[in-house]
């Protein structure tokens, strides 16, 4: 089949279009003579065979038709098609990279916060007089920093379903 | 008479197909794909508390850049799938 279409391809498609209009004609024009001729001295003989050629002629005419109307109502949405699916990934690149802007700077200025408050830790906080006293004179318990960094870890489950996630990759 | 259904159906094989034409889904930001780090602990036997709270504000500092980068896939999803629906 693919090889007809391939044929089909290479004649151009207003040459395509006069051809099935030709056949219907002829078609049409077969089934006519047909049905007339029978009144016609002499010719009246070939009537019987003109009508089923007709008949065939004016069938294959509006298939072949059919499918190029067909064709061309296909090709032209598929061009419509393709010209939204070229906007719309053009839409996403560009919502992809404004997403990225936002993000990289909203992180920068996170990051800059956390920075400046652990600068701010290390030159007033760590010099106020209150705050020397008690580091002299309440170290913090073991188990208080131990609790801390338990809560750093996610539960053991949790870490499971991360690996079988990544096994996954 | 019998012979129409199978006429009707081979003149109506010519109708059918599909646009052979594919949307494809947009590749996520780098950023977002990037893994969140895992939060500080506190090191050493003897802490001051002053270090404590500097391990407590890095760990905030990442928990916002996490949830940023949460807040980052949910926009992003939407959009792109309102930008994926809208070619009909």
């Amino acid at each position: 089949m693919w090889q007809f279409q391939w044929m089909v391809g290479l004649i151009p498609d207003e040459m395509l279009s006069l051809i099935y209009w030709i056949i219907i004609a002829a078609g049409i024009t077969g089934l006519i003579a047909g049905w007339l001729g029978k009144w016609v001295p002499f010719y009246g003989k070939y009537a019987g065979v003109l009508k089923p050629i007709g008949i065939i002629l004016l069938a294959l005419g509006v298939w072949l038709r059919g499918g190029y109307d067909t064709e061309m109502a296909w090709r032209d949405k598929v061009n419509k098609l393709e010209e939204q699916v070229k906007v719309a990934e053009e839409k996403a690149n560009n919502k992809t990279v404004e997403i990225q802007k936002v993000i990289v700077e909203k992180t920068k200025v996170i990051r800059e916060k956390g920075k400046t408050q652990i600068q701010y830790v290390d030159r007033v906080v760590t010099q106020d007089k209150e705050v020397i006293k008690f580091i002299e004179n309440c170290p913090i318990p073991r188990v208080i920093i131990e609790e801390h960094n338990k809560a750093t870890i996610p539960p053991e489950s949790v870490k499971e379903l991360n690996k079988a996630a990544e096994s996954k990759k | 008479m019998k012979l129409y259904p199978v006429v009707l159906v081979l003149l109506l094989t010519g109708c059918i197909g599909t646009a052979p034409v594919k949307q494809k889904w947009p590749e996520a930001p780098q950023t977002l794909t990037e893994k969140c780090e895992d939060l500080k602990k506190i090191e050493g036997d003897s802490v001051a508390i002053t270090e404590m709270l500097k391990v407590v504000i890095h760990n905030y500092t990442l928990y916002y850049e996490c949830s940023t980068k949460v807040e980052g896939w949910k926009e992003w999803y939407n959009e792109q799938k309102k930008i994926y629906e809208s070619v009909k």
